[in-house]
């Protein structure tokens, strides 16, 4: 993981709690309102792909090609790849992390504090996770798998968005409690 | 018409449940009182490997590492605990990542991070908060514990 090469703000300027929240040399911290940002566009688009599939929702086209060329998959299909990049490149190489970067952050006062990259990194592999799972059940022509799933992911990214919920602090624990993560420590 | 139904619905639900979860998120919600030495002394809790614990107080953090809020949490509940301890240890944080260690997360039932567990001096649980605490709250639950006269 590289470092954001970002300049932290002066820590004598912040109380204790925050000072320690600092990110540190050689520790890769990002501006918390980087994903919120993110995630206020992907409600967005999640809510325009219900918009756009409700209707059809019920009575599927009779072939994977139709249905593969139905707007709502179209779009759909676009954010879960969105996703798919967030997951593997990390949050901060997302286009919506970039274009926070480059275009709004310079307009904002300095953030109070960073925080660690890999938890709205994991947010997006949650988002990957659920919208592959409706784009597969679309295409075998299950009927509302669709819209479903992107409401799903929506009322997720809305909840992280709006009152700054934190999917990988609810989720986390009960992935390593069933095993599927954690077991191998990383060093940190 | 219809589809602005379910999209109107869809937002207020969003809604509804980000306000629920608003409230109840770090809640302190306090274990049955025991009172007994005896009943604190087989509820004392023991993790084998971690700093040793406060002798009237221990703030009993668990993290993981995919939790944008631990950080902030930590730093809140060592400041706290630095505030009301005399220097000798009797109110410490412990801060504890389960992240490789699920047999913990297991042993007390973790169903989100960060959760607190406020001990009193034997080690016992007194209270459970899941998520974010309130730290005023926390600060008040810390004044009923070490000074139990004044309330």
């Amino acid at each position: 993981m590289t470092t954001n090469p970002t300049t932290p703000p002066a820590a004598n300027q912040l109380s204790a709690s925050k000072a320690a929240l600092v990110a540190k040399p050689g520790q890769a911290g990002i501006d918390p309102r980087g994903p919120r940002f993110g995630a206020s566009i992907t409600a967005a688009l999640l809510l325009t792909v219900v918009g756009l599939g409700v209707d059809a929702a019920a009575a599927l086209p009779a072939t994977i090609a139709e249905r593969a060329s139905q707007p709502a998959f179209i779009l759909f299909s676009v954010i879960a790849a969105l996703f798919a990049w967030g997951a593997l490149a990390g949050i901060q190489r997302h286009p919506y992390g970039l274009f926070f970067k480059a275009a709004i952050r310079p307009r904002l006062s300095a953030p109070s504090h960073f925080e660690d990259p890999r938890p709205p990194t994991f947010a997006q592999a949650i988002g990957l996770l659920i919208s592959v799972l409706g784009i597969v059940l679309h295409l075998a022509a299950v009927p509302y798998a669709l819209v479903i799933f992107a409401g799903l992911a929506f009322i997720a990214a809305f909840l992280n968005s709006v009152f700054d919920y934190c999917l990988g602090c609810q989720i986390y624990v009960l992935l390593v409690r069933a095993g599927l993560v954690g077991r191998s420590r990383t060093a940190s | 018409m219809e589809t602005l139904i379910v999209l109107v619905g869809l937002v207020a639900l969003a809604t509804v449940l980000g306000l629920v979860w608003r409230a109840r998120t770090g809640r302190i919600q306090r274990t049955r009182v025991t009172g007994s030495a005896t009943a604190s002394e087989e509820n004392r809790i023991t993790i084998p490997g971690v700093a040793p614990f406060g002798s009237r107080v221990t703030l009993l953090q668990f993290s993981t590492e995919a939790c944008a809020i631990c950080p902030t949490t930590h730093a809140q509940l060592s400041g706290l605990a630095d505030e009301f301890d005399d220097g000798a240890g009797a109110v410490v944080h412990v801060d504890v990542d389960v992240t490789s260690r699920p047999e913990i997360a297991n042993q007390f039932n973790l169903l989100q991070s960060p959760t607190t567990f406020i001990l009193d001096g034997n080690g016992a649980l007194q209270a459970r908060i899941g998520g974010a605490p309130k730290i005023n709250d926390v600060r008040a639950e810390l004044d009923r514990m070490l000074n139990p006269a004044l309330v």
